[in-house]
């Protein structure tokens, strides 16, 4: 064995030494946890997989950058179902996109952390864009708007208008990419058969 | 291109001809939301997009969009007409046989970068299968950070061998990736290994 | 690790129980595994400050995306990926923080005088060796040969080919001779 490999093995054997870190940290760590939302599976009927917190848009996110400097985390999103339809709709021209509950639909549910906010509405092409259609609710005690919206399978472009004039995207989406009038725009894809 | 000049006569006649414009099927929802000059020009474009047989849904869901948004008319048109265009492009690179659902991902593919070559590629390796999830899939990588021509790349390697949810785990996992800290490329890379969608046909990122 | 006098639950029975609303759970968890990522971290990062930061903020982000640990038996080498990329990123971060010159390598190696006996010595020196490698180069050092795991393994931690990653731990290898022996020479 050359000297240098015997050099290697005496370091590593040193670095494999357990290392001792204060149990103090256990404590730091469960009281931050208490102002974390407790996570929840996201499997099962309506949801595959849930929306991850992507790193860059917590940074950018005007309505997250408040969650941060509180220590709140931004809401993890539940029941989004994300297989895209096998099942073709051809749409008629007189079809509304406004969807109503029926056999093929989910229940998606959006939330946003908007604590300043007075109102939050959900628009998007399930509503025809229509701002007065999908008012959101607002949990007491904190500032997490919500609301659940039956959705065909498909996949939708949105935003959430903020006090009536903000265009704000899903901190918590993949960006609609190329928006076309300034604001940029969200996508979820819904599940079919 | 024929099409683009059909569209500017229709408009220009609409323009021009206030009452004696042609008789255009009128989407009702668009009522109200846009002003009239604005809205003679959307069903202009919807028509012809209903005549060339593309789906006209999306280009409804556009100019709604724009409305919502107080958007100008010339702005709404400009979409309109441009995702019209991406919608025909789609449906010359996947055939005339494609569904709506297909020709809708394969422009939201071309918007986020991909060649038309690449959906006919999609469409050639996947043969009887949609190529809807897969057309999504890449314009959904593209919007994680994934150069466009990376992506479709991957999303061909994939074609022959890939069902819908296998291209719809492998997006999750390469999103999840990105998420905890990966470059988008190398999470790609690595998700498309695990796949084993590596070939010759995708040996690793392009060169710009 | 673990807590003494209670029966070990197994990973995944905790990971459940977080899951189905008992947080406090989730101090098992913490428990059992802040020694042996504190390891990784302290070797990889070089100080235990910097190290117990990584792990808070590893711990934490594991608890946030609890829901998405597919396999909550591998709960560990999961919430194991996750401190690999926090020490990634803190690494450049403290990289730009600190940009101490060290005008003069050699004298700084035989500063740390070199003596078989003295066993605090010659852990500093090799956390000055370690600290020199290039963070890539550490990092694949510290898997493969502390961590001991897979070059399959570590190609899904750090997004590298197991060519990169061989030539890496190489590198590595070659790099912590060197300076080693110059430290003997001195």
């Amino acid at each position: 064995m050359r000297d240098g490999d015997r050099v290697v093995d005496r370091v590593v054997e040193m670095l494999k030494e357990p290392v001792r870190i204060d149990p103090v940290l256990d404590r730091r760590v469960m009281a931050e946890l208490a102002q974390v939302p407790a996570p929840r599976r996201t499997t099962g009927i309506v949801a595959l997989t849930g929306w991850l917190v992507r790193k860059r848009t917590i940074a950018v996110s005007p309505l997250g950058g408040l969650a941060a400097a509180a220590g709140i985390a931004l809401a993890v999103l539940a029941g989004r179902a994300w297989v895209f339809p096998t099942a073709h709709h051809e749409p008629a021209l007189t079809t509304t996109a406004a969807v109503s509950p029926g056999a093929d639909t989910r229940a998606i549910q959006f939330v946003v952390l908007a604590p300043r906010a007075s109102s939050v509405t959900l628009v998007g092409d399930f509503n025809d864009w229509d701002e007065t259609a999908t008012p959101m609710s607002r949990a007491v005690g904190n500032g997490l708007w919500s609301v659940t919206v039956p959705l065909a399978p498909g996949r939708y472009r949105y935003s959430f208008l903020v006090d009536g004039n903000r265009w704000e995207p899903d901190p918590e989406a993949p960006r609609a990419l190329g928006d076309d009038f300034g604001r940029p725009n969200s996508v979820v894809t819904v599940g079919g058969s | 291109m024929r099409r683009g000049l059909g569209l500017s006569l229709i408009i220009a006649a609409g323009l021009a001809g206030g009452s004696r414009a042609p008789a255009a099927a009128q989407e009702p929802r668009l009522a109200g939301r846009l002003p009239d000059p604005v809205r003679v020009q959307v069903d202009a474009l919807l028509d012809s997009a209903r005549a060339a047989g593309l789906p006209t849904e999306p280009l409804v869901d556009r100019a709604l969009e724009g409305a919502s948004k107080r958007a100008d008319g010339v702005r709404i048109v400009t979409a309109v007409r441009r995702l019209a265009g991406e919608l025909g492009a789609a449906r010359d690179a996947l055939g005339l046989e494609s569904s709506p659902a297909e020709v809708t991902a394969g422009a939201s593919a071309l918007r986020a970068g991909a060649r038309a070559g690449d959906l006919h590629r999609l469409r050639v390796l996947r043969a009887r299968q949609s190529v809807t999830v897969a057309a999504a899939v890449l314009a959904d990588l593209v919007a994680v950070g994934v150069p466009p021509d990376t992506a479709a790349a991957a999303v061909i390697a994939l074609a022959r061998s890939a069902d819908d949810a296998t291209y719809l785990a492998f997006r999750r996992n390469v999103e999840r990736d990105v998420a905890l800290g990966a470059s988008p490329v190398a999470a790609l890379g690595v998700r498309l290994t695990a796949t084993g969608g590596a070939t010759a046909e995708y040996p690793g990122p392009r060169k710009p | 690790m673990g807590i003494e006098g209670v029966t070990e639950s197994a990973d995944a029975t905790l990971v459940r129980r977080v899951l189905a609303g008992d947080t406090e759970a989730y101090a098992g968890l913490v428990a059992r595994y802040r020694d042996r990522l504190g390891r990784y971290a302290v070797r990889m990062l070089g100080n235990q400050a910097d190290a117990e930061e990584a792990l808070q903020e590893t711990f934490i982000r594991g608890y946030r995306s609890l829901g998405r640990c597919t396999e909550p038996e591998r709960f560990g080498a999961w919430l194991f990926g996750i401190l690999v990329n926090r020490c990634r990123t803190a690494g450049a971060q403290r990289a730009r923080r600190d940009r101490t010159v060290i005008a003069d390598e050699a004298a700084m190696a035989r500063a740390a005088v070199w003596d078989e006996s003295d066993r605090h010595a010659w852990r500093e020196t090799i956390r000055w060796a370690l600290g020199r490698l290039a963070p890539a180069h550490r990092e694949a050092f510290l898997l493969k040969h502390v961590e001991e795991l897979s070059y399959e393994e570590m190609v899904g931690l750090t997004g590298a080919s197991v060519p990169a990653l061989k030539m890496r731990v190489l590198r590595a290898r070659e790099e912590l001779c060197r300076l080693l022996q110059e430290v003997e020479r001195a």
